[in-house]
């Protein structure tokens, strides 16, 4: 989650950055390249080539047009609503966005890693992702956003391009279908 | 337990993902790459229209050399430098204009011909003005095209523009396109992959082909046509979007056959989602 800290340093990153400071650039990457990322991968059903390739447009674009940006309010915003826009045209562009099978899905998520994991928490994890990945767009986009970048429902309303009632109603339908979903799993 | 913590607390079990470090890696050789097209590409263009090309460098090194009319001949293309918010490249037989230009504000006037903007940038930075309105970005790339007429085409390919003539207002996403007309504005938007009968009808002003071929992707166009078709056959076009996708809370079958603009506005952000 981004604090406040963040928050200030990004901006005197920002600064950096439209001086030209590659260096400047690389340590604003750093600062957002994994929530970029994780947002992109749970939204494009953990696909790990099409999150890179969101990743990648985004940070290019950011990167080759910062010096047009006047504040660390505005970049945030900016930021945010090139995340949206690529996962939107991503997920548009694939020959499907439906969540494909229960078991092909959990598949496609699996974490080798985590097979020495406690079996009843890797299945929690991998329902989780799956409740996530069967969302409607605009609710994924709007949970992924509120709980990855913990977005005021202001700035989710600029980056979502809608009303901040909107962006309640998703988030709240959104949590909702969750909830059914996942009814009667175990989290603990 | 406020809506935070609920999402905290279904979520935790989503953890951050590390994004790969190849990624960092195909940014940089990217960045290294975009620097040399843009000097290749003033370079084709002082070597292939020397006018052009004199315009263009001075519109490159010295800023806005406003007031200066660009043309392609019927063999050549060229780019323009929208400072640093993105490029626009001119088809050949076009004609553009540099106006003068507001702080934090880009503008161009196309005369006549084609060009493709590329726009990264906040929305409403870069406007494009023709014969038929005004072009308005919103963080996009698109094709627009004006023959001497005035008629044009808006094709957008990334993102979205909003093109606007004395109140009128087409709102075009990626994927869609537009045609404009002068003295009357912009066309309905329709998705390029609607059926050629739909796209037909909307020359025609066809109301019956229009709903009948119309998809869920099409309310797009329907939502454009619901404020455009005379007031006794709004009531025909609403029934058919919510036939095709539930009307969203807050959007009121009274309230949108009035044209209510908050009404409108949200009903666009819920259908939006589907275009």
């Amino acid at each position: 989650m981004v604090d406040l800290i963040d928050r200030q340093i990004s901006a005197e990153i920002v600064a950096a950055c439209r001086a030209g400071d590659r260096d400047a650039f690389r340590a604003l990457y750093d600062l957002y390249k994994d929530r970029v990322y994780s947002i992109a991968h749970y939204f494009l059903h953990g696909d790990p080539a099409a999150a890179s390739d969101v990743t990648q447009q985004v940070f290019l674009k950011l990167m080759t047009h910062i010096a047009d940006f006047r504040g660390e309010a505005e970049f945030s915003t900016w930021l945010y609503r090139l995340v949206v826009n690529a996962c939107m045209d991503a997920g548009r562009r694939r020959k499907s966005d439906e969540v494909a099978s229960e078991r092909s899905h959990l598949e496609m998520f699996a974490d080798p890693a985590s097979q020495e994991d406690d079996y009843a928490r890797t299945q929690v994890a991998n329902s989780v992702r799956a409740a996530v990945s069967a969302l409607p767009p605009k609710f994924r986009i709007a949970v992924l956003l509120r709980y990855f970048e913990d977005l005021s429902y202001e700035e989710m309303a600029k980056a979502l391009h809608c009303s901040m009632g909107t962006v309640a109603s998703r988030l709240s339908r959104g949590h909702r279908m969750l909830a059914e979903r996942l009814k009667g799993l175990k989290y603990g | 337990m406020d809506d935070r913590e609920e999402v905290k607390s279904v979520l935790e079990h989503l953890p951050l993902v590390q994004a790969p470090d190849a990624i960092w890696t195909s940014i940089e050789a990217a960045l290294d790459e975009h620097r040399s097209p843009a000097r290749r590409q003033w370079q084709w263009g002082f070597a292939a229209v020397a006018v052009s090309a004199l315009l263009v460098v001075g519109y490159w090194t010295v800023g806005h050399r406003t007031g200066q009319w660009i043309e392609t001949d019927s063999k050549s293309r060229t780019t323009l430098r929208i400072g640093e918010i993105g490029f626009v490249e001119i088809e050949p037989g076009t004609r553009v204009r540099v106006p003068a230009t507001q702080p934090g504000e880009h503008r161009l006037t196309l005369a006549r011909g084609e060009i493709r903007a590329k726009i990264s940038a906040p929305p409403r930075l870069f406007f494009v003005d023709t014969a038929s309105g005004t072009a308005i970005d919103l963080g996009c790339e698109y094709t627009l095209s004006d023959d001497e007429l005035g008629l044009g085409l808006l094709q957008v390919t990334k993102g979205w523009v909003s093109f606007q003539w004395k109140g009128v207002e087409s709102l075009v996403p990626a994927g869609a396109s537009c045609r404009t007309y002068p003295k009357i504005g912009p066309g309905i938007p329709y998705f390029d992959d609607a059926s050629q009968r739909l796209k037909d009808a909307l020359g025609n002003d066809a109301i019956d082909v229009i709903l009948a071929e119309s998809r869920v992707r099409d309310t797009l166009t329907l939502w454009h046509l619901l404020q455009r078709v005379p007031a006794e056959e709004r009531a025909r076009v609403y029934d058919r979007i919510a036939a095709l996708t539930p009307v969203p809370d807050g959007v009121s079958r009274d309230k949108a056959l009035r044209l209510d603009p908050e009404t409108l506005k949200l009903w666009k952000d819920e259908l939006a989602w589907k275009w």
